[in-house]
């Protein structure tokens, strides 16, 4: 059960599917790009806080349990 | 000066039904109702708090009082809460970022955010920090992300727009505490922006399906599905965009330390003089008012616990906060204040979210200076003497002011400006400034600042 304390918009609720469609293209090519440009070592790292979506868990009491 | 607030409900949080904020004393708590206990106790047993906590996404807290009518939890105190129209660039950024790793990561241990504010971010400790420990709910298969409309019209619209208006457009937030609407969003960005994949998608067709759905009375509960890949691929997205986003902006100060009048000595005179006098009066909170990117500030940060620094240029701000992270300082938060407008109370009952003036008299600064500012305030705002030291003194009693004179060309140049009206700005001399300020404050110090054109003082409030 969610607690809708605002409005989520159902125009918001039913594109979703539409973007995630797009965003699927965009990451797909982005990959491929990545691996083209890879073969040639043109792949550049950057440095900046935010690199990544993905937080760092390795250091979890969870995954040293395992 | 300081507000009463003892044992009353904070005025930010009456949305959630979740739980609320309230005082205790000085202390700032959250009340957990009943009715959001399974998901507290799912997030707490299967160590969702501990890890963002860890990872430094979620603001952290003690369990300090169980009961069957709700649980109260403490969170770590923030000394000052910026908000949304008070970010440059490059903290909208990071809060937006912030947000949709705090997203992903509930997502993947089967929970999502369930709202997307950017009122759940504010800048602590030098980053920014999740404040809002009840925004998580669980995930259900095949549901979309309700948050996604807030997301955009909170982070991804206002940083787009800014990409195209500058980072002033952040102060559309003011006007609009729900996030700025769809439609203004769309119908703000040029055209060509509808040939990007993911602004066409994310902006231009959302506000279209809003704007026909808007209509709708019926309040249709449609059931739309979205599988679990296809949600993490728009917040994947969202995440790349936003990361690439950035805005070029020539700053009204830029290289200002370049530029202007000081020379190297004089620079160093100056900062004697403010290192010598803010370390007699041991400040534990100190706010530097119109302190451009910190370089002054920076100056007396390390015997000061919590230093703000404020400016009217969002550029200056956002690089005194790259700065403040690449020296890892944890007691430098930058924010973009206009003192000649600073940021009012805004939302419900106009205390949703507390003006500056509000925060500044709770955050109560043991110091508060501005360098080179009186000129710009007086000259260029028409604020009389006495006015601008009334401002000074709601919420400081001590205050390190520099006054530059009539023949520093700075304001040689705003006297230029006013042409055929100069005569009328003939009060603007040292006499006059001391006139204004000493009837509010008692002046302590005065010394002139050796190559310079400009004295510095130390008063106290009377």
């Amino acid at each position: 059960m969610y607690f809708l304390y605002f409005d989520p918009g159902l125009g918001a609720m039913i594109i979703q599917g539409l973007v995630a469609f797009a965003a699927g293209i965009l990451l797909f090519s982005k990959g491929v790009m990545y691996k083209i440009k890879g073969l040639f070592g043109l792949n550049k790292e950057e440095e900046d806080t935010y690199d990544s979506i993905d937080i760092d868990q390795t250091d979890d009491d969870e995954a040293t349990e395992k | 000066m300081k507000q009463q607030k003892s044992n009353t409900t904070h005025e930010a949080s009456f949305r959630d039904p979740s739980g609320y904020m309230f005082y205790d004393g000085d202390a700032l708590r959250r009340q957990v109702n009943p009715i959001y206990f399974k998901q507290y106790h799912a997030l707490k047993e299967q160590g969702i708090f501990k890890t963002l906590i860890k990872n430094k996404l979620l603001i952290a807290h003690q369990e300090t009082a169980v009961s069957d009518d709700g649980i109260v939890i403490t969170p770590e105190p923030i000394p000052f809460i910026t908000n949304p129209y008070e970010w440059s660039f490059e903290q909208y950024k990071h809060a937006a970022l912030h947000t949709l790793q705090v997203h992903k990561f509930a997502l993947s241990k089967g929970f999502i955010l369930k709202d997307a504010s950017a009122y759940n971010i504010t800048f602590h400790k030098g980053k920014p920090i999740f404040i809002d420990t009840l925004s998580f709910d669980f995930y259900k298969e095949g549901e979309p992300w309700r948050a996604y409309k807030q997301f955009i019209t909170h982070f991804f619209g206002p940083l787009v727009l800014a990409k195209h208006h500058g980072a002033k457009v952040f102060q559309m937030m003011q006007t609009h505490i729900d996030g700025i609407p769809m439609d203004l969003i769309a119908s703000m960005l040029p055209s060509k922006t509808k040939l990007s994949p993911t602004l066409y998608t994310n902006i231009h067709l959302l506000a279209k399906a809003e704007g026909k759905h808007n209509k709708d009375y019926k309040a249709e509960t449609k059931t739309v599905s979205l599988s679990l890949k296809a949600q993490n691929n728009i917040i994947d997205s969202l995440f790349d965009y936003i990361k690439k986003l950035s805005i070029e902006e020539t700053t009204e100060w830029g290289d200002y330390y370049t530029k202007t009048n000081y020379e190297k000595a004089a620079f160093a005179n100056k900062a004697a003089i403010i290192k010598e006098w803010v370390s007699e009066e041991q400040p534990k909170k100190l706010i530097d008012v119109g302190g451009n990117d910190g370089t002054f500030a920076r100056e007396v940060l390390p015997t000061v616990p919590d230093v703000l620094v404020t400016d009217i240029d969002p550029e200056a701000v956002g690089q005194n906060y790259k700065l403040a992270i690449k020296n890892k300082e944890q007691n430098m938060l930058a924010f973009v204040c206009d003192v000649l407008q600073p940021a009012p109370g805004i939302g419900f009952n106009n205390t949703e979210r507390d003006s500056l003036i509000t925060r500044l008299q709770n955050y109560a600064p043991d110091v508060t200076m501005a360098l080179a500012l009186i000129h710009h305030i007086t000259l260029s705002g028409n604020v009389p003497f006495v006015k601008s030291a009334q401002f000074f003194a709601s919420f400081s009693h001590t205050l390190l002011i520099e006054f530059p004179k009539r023949e520093d060309t700075w304001v040689a140049s705003l006297l230029m400006r006013k042409r055929e009206f100069i005569q009328h700005f003939d009060f603007y001399n040292e006499a006059e400034f001391e006139a204004g300020y000493g009837k509010l404050f008692t002046i302590e110090k005065k010394i002139a600042v050796a190559g310079t054109e400009r004295v510095m003082y130390l008063m106290k409030r009377k």
